[in-house]
């Protein structure tokens, strides 16, 4: 074997090794940026919504529904201090949801969506009101944008049995769609005998 | 001279008749010279290419609707945006049920953006047209498909084609106007039947894709008054269009042979 043919080999095996050594540490570093990004992101939201208490809280164990994969949603049993008032209920867990998903790819709703209103109507229909962040930061389709409002309407019906619709505003107003697709205009049932089931497979314990 | 009135009659009568043999005896000559030219022009006529195209299509209008369009961009990966991505697929999709022998138009087929109620009427002036349609998703597993029919959240009053055999599921509701707003409802079970349909069909060619089709509001099909359903693919990630582009044929063929299955129970039309 020619001598530079040799020289060329040894030095490409010392390039892979010294990949081989770095590619650990590249790994430990990414982890650590993504962990600081979430945490900024969380205290970002503290910020612009702070977590709500009330003096009926209960640490009870609450069902948040985020993406389980791709395609689907799955419930993830949570320890929650929860209110007694069913208005305030639903905005620490919507400030769950939007908050504290256990990692970023189970997030289902944009991390700089805020809560600016929820109301209840006495026959049961919940009303609540999303920053622009909701529509304007979500990826458009219609699985991201079904993903989305499915992780808010079965969040809501397994935590807060008085509720029986939702309606979704933006910043106060009625809009067509969420992100260019799934329809807005109408009414999410929940706790309703003819809603679909919650995807329940793959529920995991945090 | 003078002739018999007897025989000057029986001279105009010969005159008459043998006038009138001529005249038939030279219209039957014509008669036959264009018949020998009708007969004669097929043969110089290109013969027909396929025998799909030999029978002028019939069946129901596929009216394919490719998502978003012109400032409204729809999904953004990388290098795909899918308000282009779609409109691609939807050409090569038109061109295979074209290709199985049904009728296609499309409601776009440049970068506009028509309304949500132009894409719905365009299906809606026709009586045996089924609507779909084609979007790119932003997430989910890279060459998986979704179908969707849509859902309306309020329960309704008993719609008169709910209720009803599938056979009618063509016409317009009877008596009364019918909401504009609400114009799927009346068709939300032949819907869900055809998105499944075509779910089943995807869960074959797409490994991957889901066995069953999932009710979602989808805007675009709120007032449609056909079956109408939403086909989604993922996604803008794909690293090139040429990856989703290559998927429409064998989408195209997944639909007509859904359609195909769909039509027997659906419409009194078959292909």
């Amino acid at each position: 074997m020619p001598r530079v043919t040799k020289i060329v080999i040894g030095l490409l095996v010392v390039a892979v090794l010294i990949g081989l050594i770095s590619f650990r540490g590249l790994r430990r570093r990414m982890q650590r940026l993504a962990e600081t990004q979430t945490a900024d992101e969380r205290a970002r939201h503290e910020v612009l919504a702070p977590a709500i208490s009330s003096p009926t809280d209960v640490t009870v164990k609450a069902k948040i529904f985020w993406a389980a994969g791709s395609d689907r949603i799955a419930p993830v049993e949570v320890q929650l201090p929860l209110s007694a008032d069913p208005v305030l209920r639903s905005r620490q867990l919507l400030h769950e949801l939007t908050v504290d998903p256990p990692t970023a790819g189970q997030r289902t709703i944009p991390a700089d969506t805020t809560v600016l209103g929820f109301y209840i109507l006495p026959d049961g229909t919940a009303i609540v009101d999303f920053s622009d962040a909701l529509s304007s930061e979500m990826p458009s389709g219609i699985l991201s944008e079904e993903m989305a409002v499915n992780s808010i309407a079965r969040t809501l019906e397994n935590n807060v049995p008085v509720l029986r619709r939702l309606k979704i505003l933006i910043h106060g107003q009625e809009v067509d769609t969420l992100a260019g697709n799934v329809d807005l205009t109408g009414f999410f049932d929940l706790n309703h005998p003819a809603a679909p089931a919650a995807a329940a497979t793959a529920k995991s314990q945090r | 001279m003078f002739l018999r009135p007897d025989i000057l009659c029986a001279v105009r009568n010969a005159l008459f008749f043998a006038g009138l043999a001529t005249f038939t005896a030279v219209f039957a000559l014509q008669l036959q010279s264009t018949d020998a030219r009708t007969t004669r022009a097929p043969a110089q006529e290109p013969p027909a290419p396929a025998a799909s195209q030999q029978s002028p299509p019939s069946g129901p209008l596929i009216v394919l609707d490719p998502a978003h369009g012109g400032t409204d961009t729809g999904a953004r990966g990388e290098t795909i945006v899918e308000k282009d991505a779609v409109l691609q697929m939807a050409r090569l999709v038109r061109a295979e049920l074209e290709r199985q022998g049904y009728r296609v138009i499309m409601t776009r087929n440049d970068d506009s953006n028509p309304s949500y109620d132009d894409r719905a009427a365009m299906a809606n002036s026709h009586r045996d047209a089924i609507f779909i349609s084609l979007h790119v998703a932003s997430t989910g597993a890279s060459g998986t498909v979704r179908a969707y029919y849509t859902q309306f959240g309020t329960p309704p009053p008993p719609a008169p084609l709910a209720a009803s055999t599938n056979a009618k599921a063509s016409n317009p509701p009877a008596g009364g106007l019918t909401p504009w707003e609400t114009a799927q409802l009346p068709y939300l079970d032949v819907s869900h039947r055809l998105a499944d349909l075509i779910q089943g069909e995807l869960a074959q060619a797409f490994s991957g894709s889901g066995p069953t089709a999932t009710g979602v509001p989808v805007r675009e099909l709120r007032s449609v008054t056909a079956p109408a359903v939403a086909v989604e693919i993922s996604s803008v990630g794909t690293p090139t269009p040429d990856l989703l582009t290559a998927s429409a044929t064998p989408l195209g063929a997944a639909l007509a042979r859904a359609i195909q299955a769909f039509r027997p129970a659906n419409a009194g039309g078959t292909r």
